[in-house]
């Protein structure tokens, strides 16, 4: 290997390490989304998530058999059953019960075996590491049963309910499915629309000689700099008295009008550094502006385009706000995925589950459009193009 | 590929688009059965006329599950007069009914969660009045009638006053709650009296466990349920019209008798053994995950003061009179100021009138409108024709005789006051405060604030 210049330095494995660190830190809290979101609200609000991927000691709490179970031995009402059988919600059958409690104040303090004498004698309890017990009282039991508090070792434990109520919960008015294809209705065209404006923009302010094109290529950069926010009472407006009112018309072009600048300022950068060469020979050779536009510049900007497509796309899909202003009316037949997912957060929030979720259904169209055209990226055309 | 991609996509999205289905909800209860009012509603609807063809819209806070409930409610308007009543809810309501009202693509009716922005867009001229009916029926049907429609009558554009808000859906503060079943283990009694209380929580703390669960954390509104723990010990320590120069700033921040009530309040949040996770993580705990303490096993605390809403929050399975129950958060016996109740609730106005508009705000007046959303949700009424069967639990009835017997009712302070005090210092300065700031500090920064905005 002593002949190959560039040798490996001794060091890499200090880049291997620090890469590895990077991606775990990258990657610690979207793991911790994903299980989260296959656990339901209490559990996450009991425990970290980091502590359901593993068996653990709990306390849980589950009733007795109430007046209804309960017969009449001599002076005793007796209520026998199985704890665990007879919780509706409760853990699976089939785990080890190590100890238990009828207090609050003290839940775990008997083992399995023991006999639980409490209210002042006039109530037993006992049961066995499988869940079996025997109440008895002196007193006519109440509807309800007793409180019991055991503890035992219970397996991890995830549900599906949270991405059964993303996708399918609601009619067929205002469901996930519905608000899906709207945020497509939104952003299909509001990703191609600026692109292909850009395009042409670009062309002209990077080969294009005419009066006054670095004070426009300054403006364009300079509008760069304005908050969208500033825009969107204004805007409303312009469109509410032209008539487009709010719809998907009115989005287009909002999301157009935002996106333009960037994209102009990008294609422009990328097609002025586009070798000269080859634009003089097609001059010379009698190309006309849009040809040389089309057969040339276009299929050697292709992985500018895709960049902006990309960050386009991100940007409309995830958008909340320029939806909420221009495209979401009183009517409610128009909503996106962003609203969908406010709105099964609740009149208060505080549905983590719902978030975690819906933060993995959502992610799962920008993932594909990423992976579809991310070869453009990495693709150097120009680099085949030009020997 | 790409281009098949996008084919398709487009393909399906123009489907989605051709596939809209009607927007309101469907008729819960059917007509004549249950307790329900449906006399009087029977009778209006005969004689309301008939809408056929025309929208109302109506714009609110309420998201899930209140807005399947109140679409409910719509329904038996649009079965009784062919008008098509449609409702969205929006977690950012506050901003986006500004814009829109600004930009002129206002909702038929919006609801607030507060009057502070009703007032506001009213002397923005964005509110048009009610009908001139509605004060007068509000008057003589809601308990405390004059009080509600002075909440809301706001100063239009010219400044005079003039009859904006109509209360629908109202909740009470003042409730303490607590685990009945944990109570009886350790052998206390549900206290009478704020002395009693004080006595429990010190009686709780000797017994070496934790009284109170309390947590301020709400996001951009941390800070909100200490503002609550405030006005509720206002009304307890000093008479309604020292709470009502408060809130007016007739009285200002820093008057003793304000700065002795915050102290009060930190009698009970600033000792590590009161609270549970100690003092310093009041101000970071999240309110909806505060009240969960009381249902863990053990008890991580006993008691939880929080307005009527907060069953939400509880674990699922949580049954109420049996799993867990509430008292109303006492007045002293020592001091004679009756028994005060503090409580909140979100009010409609009108947008954009119409026809459709205003035959949607009379049947709002007809106690079925009512009974309907309060048989599905958590949700109270001052109306006093309702029939308090058709609540939803026991514990509901229970608040509504907290609302009917209470000899003094108050509005949340905090929704008073001006947006920059009561959403605003007034939070942040609660923060401070249960972070160990000074309570003299930190009502004369309140107070600064004000100042400022005047």
């Amino acid at each position: 290997m002593d002949n190959i210049a560039g040798r490996k330095s001794g060091l890499s494995w200090a880049v291997n390490i620090s890469v590895a660190l990077l991606v775990a830190l990258w990657l610690f809290p979207t793991v911790g989304l994903l299980v989260s979101s296959f656990r339901t609200a209490d559990q996450i609000s009991a425990s970290g998530w980091w502590k359901s991927l593993f068996s653990a000691e709990q306390v849980v709490q589950l009733r007795t058999g109430g007046a209804e179970a309960a017969t009449q031995e001599g002076d005793l009402w007796v209520v026998e059953g199985n704890l665990l059988d007879e919780a509706e919600d409760g853990p699976a059958p089939g785990i080890t019960i190590t100890r238990f409690g009828v207090s609050s104040k003290a839940v775990d303090a008997f083992a399995v075996g023991d006999t639980a004498t409490f209210s002042k004698d006039e109530k037993t309890f006992t049961m066995d590491a499988a869940g079996n017990y025997r109440f008895t009282s002196t007193e006519k039991l109440r509807k309800r049963g007793q409180r019991v508090f055991i503890t035992a070792t219970l397996p991890p434990d995830f549900t599906l309910e949270n991405y059964d109520q993303v996708l399918f919960s609601g009619n067929s008015n205002d469901s996930m499915a519905k608000a899906f294809f709207n945020t497509l209705t939104v952003t299909i065209p509001a990703t191609i629309i600026p692109i292909l404006i850009a395009a042409f923009a670009a062309y002209a302010l990077a080969w294009m000689e005419f009066p006054g094109r670095v004070l426009l290529i300054a403006t364009v950069v300079g509008l760069l700099v304005v908050p969208l926010q500033l825009a969107l009472i204004p805007l409303l407006k312009l469109h509410l008295n032209i008539g487009i009112g709010k719809g998907y018309l009115g989005v287009w072009l909002a999301h157009t009008g935002f996106g333009l600048p960037l994209a102009i300022y990008l294609l422009r950068n990328y097609m002025a550094g586009l070798p000269k060469d080859i634009i003089e020979n097609a001059k010379v050779d009698g190309a006309t502006d849009f040809q040389i536009f089309t057969k040339i510049i276009l299929p050697l900007s292709f992985p500018a385009l895709a960049s902006f497509a990309i960050l386009q796309f991100l940007w409309t899909w995830n958008d909340l706000l320029v939806a909420k202003v221009f495209l979401i009316d009183a009517t409610g037949n128009t909503t996106v995925m962003t609203n969908q997912i406010v709105e099964l957060l609740g009149t208060r929030g505080g549905n983590w589950e719902i978030l975690a979720t819906a933060a993995f259904v959502s992610i799962v169209a920008p993932l594909c459009v990423f992976f579809a055209m991310q070869r453009y990226l990495v693709r150097g055309l120009l680099a085949g193009s030009v020997k | 590929m790409t281009p098949k991609l996008y084919a398709s996509a487009a393909a399906l999205a123009l489907m989605a688009g051709t596939a809209m289905a009607d927007g309101h909800g469907h008729m819960k209860f059917k007509p004549g059965e249950g307790a329900f009012s449906w006399d009087s509603y029977n009778a209006w609807a005969e004689s309301a006329p008939d809408l056929s063809g025309q929208t109302v819209t109506v714009a609110g806070p309420w998201l899930q599950p209140e807005d399947d409930v109140f679409r409910s409610v719509l329904a038996y308007f649009t079965e009784a007069t062919g008008a098509e009543a449609i409702y969205t809810g929006s977690d950012s309501f506050e901003q986006q009914i500004v814009i829109d009202a600004e930009a002129g693509s206002a909702p038929n009716i919006a609801v607030f969660p507060q009057p502070g922005l009703a007032a506001d867009m009213a002397a923005r001229g964005l509110l048009s009045p009610l009908p001139a009916s509605m004060a007068p029926w509000t008057v003589e049907n809601y308990g405390a009638g004059q009080s509600w429609v002075d909440l809301g009558t706001y100063a239009d554009k010219d400044g005079a006053d003039q009859h904006y808000g109509f209360f629908y859906n109202v909740n009470v503060k003042s409730l303490v709650w607590y685990v009945p079943e944990n109570f009886e283990d350790a052998e206390y009694e549900v206290p009478e009296t704020m002395e009693e209380l004080r006595a429990l929580t010190e009686q709780i703390v000797a017994d070496g466990e934790t009284p109170w669960c309390i947590g301020l954390g709400s996001g951009a509104a941390t800070g909100w349920p200490a503002t609550d723990w405030v006005e509720d010990i206002m009304l307890r320590t000093q008479p309604a019209d020292v709470y009502d120069a408060w809130t007016t700033n007739d009285i200002p921040f820093n008057d003793e008798r304000v700065v002795a009530a915050i102290e009060e309040f930190g009698w009970f949040v600033g000792d590590d053994a009161k609270v549970s996770g100690g003092a310093g993580a009041v101000a970071t705990t999240d309110f909806r995950d505060s009240p969960k303490g009381m249902f863990a096993a053990p008890a991580e605390c006993y008691m939880h003061r929080q307005a009527s809403f907060v069953p939400a929050f509880f674990p699922e399975g949580i049954e109420f009179g049996e799993d867990v129950d509430f008292f109303y958060f006492p007045s002293y016996e020592g001091k004679d100021l009756g028994n005060p109740v503090l409580g909140g609730g979100t009010l409609m106005a009108i947008t954009d009138p119409s026809d459709a508009t205003t035959a949607l705000m009379e049947f709002f007046q007809l106690p079925l409108a009512h009974e309907v959303f309060g048989a599905q949700s958590g949700f109270l009424t001052p109306l006093k024709s309702v029939n308090p069967e058709t609540y939803l639990n026991d514990a509901l009835r229970g608040q509504a005789d907290i609302l009917v017997n209470a000899t003094t009712f108050r509005f949340d302070g905090s929704d008073l006051m001006p947006g920059g005090v009561g959403a605003g210092s007034f939070w942040t300065g609660m923060v401070d405060f249960t972070g160990g700031k000074d309570a003299a500090t930190v009502a004369a920064e309140i107070q600064d604030s004000w100042d400022a905005l005047k």
